[in-house]
């Protein structure tokens, strides 16, 4: 029990570089608190977020993804935040319908000037990932006895 | 149509209007066939049409250089015209020759209705809409609807659109057939938590053979990310978790590209229900897109194109 109330989610931000990243930035100058549970990579743009990525950390074990980019429209690169839009869009879909829960691939526009934005969002998707609990989607259940009926069968 | 295909490849290589044909041949196993690829125009007399050409002939396309005429099914012309769409071939370079396609027969179905291998059978022929086995000298019948591949009975464009040459009459979907989303159906109606238990457990099965990889047209990377080692992606190792890593970035990646041809689900050889994931895949797309893959050579690739205002919903 005491463990659990102990554990806290961990959280990957994937932030671009001109608008997200610049508004947790101004957050952090500006002195608006947000939970510490999110780790920050930042990328070019949210365009550079491939679905790859957001696998390898579910498989890593973080609790939860979070993109973020430039508002529809102001894309430093014109487009690169609606390919990431359609991309996220069938990932969370497609994660969904697996089983994943949708608390943990979470998406959102903040610019450079929302600061006060940045720290809600990640305030809320942390308390998503709170409520959700740990990311046990990797974990070994099945694979070690299959593997060991596996070694037993081909002896 | 078989005569008229075989007339038509013929003076194709003849002519020298391609420099190759693809089409089907009879397999060496009974009921199967194989696909035929050739530049002799004798091998045209081997060119099949019957209810048992199952692979998706596009997939050779990016291997074959100069012209060829290809022989396509609805699903296959679909195909064909998505690597247009990517500019992976080019229209100029292709004589379709369409067949209006009536179905495709699982032998796997097949064998589970009569409870024989495929050895076993003397003969299986189709008559309109019923399906008759010859087994041990007796003939048991079937409606067609027990015996397609799922993906036919889900079959939107039976012939093709896209084609120079058509060796039939077209065909209209049959609405009625539609009865080959239950196991998705199924799937949704589990806690999400079982739905994860439940690919756990299919995935556990997988061997990285990568057939259904290689089967897929959608699937024509020189590399694929499964053998990148800088970064490592997925370990080569066959653990169920990377091997549904491997199937959900490869359903990410041929999305708006995969036609529902089914292939890859035919190939797995342990069985695993591919098509489960594929067409989820295909209608989400179609939901949040109102894309269609391989329906329109002029459309921009679904990844390429975007609108301003679309799937804005989970965005906070
Ligand atoms: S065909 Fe089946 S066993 Fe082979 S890699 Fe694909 S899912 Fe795995
Ligand atoms: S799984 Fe992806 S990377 Fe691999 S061949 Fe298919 S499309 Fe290419
Ligand atoms: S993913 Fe499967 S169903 Fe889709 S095009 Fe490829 S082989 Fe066909």
């Amino acid at each position: 029990m005491k463990q659990e109330s102990e554990w806290e989610p961990k959280l990957l931000g994937f932030l671009c570089r001109w608008c997200s990243y610049a508004g947790a930035d101004l957050a952090g100058t500006s002195r608006k608190k947000y939970p510490a549970n999110i780790r920050i990579i930042k990328v070019p743009c949210s365009g550079r977020v491939d679905s790859l990525f957001i696998l390898k950390a579910l498989r890593l074990g973080f609790d939860g993804v979070l993109v973020s980019g430039c508002h529809p429209g102001d894309c430093h690169y014109q487009t690169g935040n609606y390919r990431a839009r359609r991309r996220i869009a069938i990932t969370k879909r497609f994660l969904e319908y697996l089983g994943v829960e949708p608390q943990r691939l979470q998406a959102s526009w903040v610019s450079a000037s929302e600061g006060g934005k940045f720290s809600e969002v990640v305030t809320d998707v942390t308390q998503g990932l709170k409520e959700v609990g740990p990311n046990q989607l990797f974990e070994r259940k099945k694979n070690g006895a299959k593997a060991k009926a596996g070694s037993k069968g081909t002896a | 149509m078989e005569q008229k295909l075989r007339q038509e490849a013929k003076a194709l290589l003849e002519q020298g209007k391609v420099d190759w044909i693809i089409g089907f041949a009879p397999g060496s196993l009974k009921f199967t066939t194989t696909p035929l690829i050739t530049q002799d125009k004798d091998d045209a007399e081997q060119l099949v049409i019957n209810p048992f050409i199952t692979n998706n002939l596009a997939n050779f396309l990016t291997e074959i250089k100069g012209r060829v005429g290809i022989v396509a099914k609805g699903c296959e012309s679909r195909s064909i015209v998505s690597l247009i769409q990517d500019n992976k071939v080019a229209r100029e370079n292709l004589v379709i020759l369409a067949v209006p396609c009536p179905g495709i027969i699982d032998l796997a179905k097949i064998e589970r209705l009569v409870g024989k291998d495929r050895d076993e059978l003397d003969d299986i022929t189709r008559d309109g809409d019923r399906v008759s086995v010859k087994v041990d000298g007796k003939k048991k019948e079937f409606p067609i609807a027990q015996v397609l591949f799922d993906h036919c009975l889900a079959c939107e464009l039976p012939t093709p659109q896209e084609y120079d040459i058509i060796l039939g009459e077209p065909r209209l979907p049959a609405p009625e057939l539609k009865v080959s989303g239950q196991s998705i159906a199924s799937l949704k109606e589990m806690t999400p938590a079982e739905r994860w238990a439940s690919w756990e457990n299919e995935l556990s099965r997988c061997i990285r053979c990568y057939a259904c990889r290689n089967v897929c047209p959608a699937c024509f990377c020189q590399r694929c990310f499964v053998e990148e080692t800088e970064p490592q992606w997925t370990l080569p190792m066959p653990h169920w978790q990377d091997n549904l890593i491997f199937q959900i970035i490869r359903n990410i990646h041929v999305a708006g590209r995969c036609t529902d041809c089914g292939e890859c689900e035919r190939v797995c050889p342990v069985n695993i229900p591919l098509r489960s994931l594929t067409r989820e895949m295909y209608d989400i797309v179609g939901e949040l897109f109102q894309f269609k893959s391989g329906m329109d050579k002029d459309a921009l690739p679904l990844m390429v194109h975007y609108e301003q205002e679309e799937a804005e919903d989970f965005f906070r």
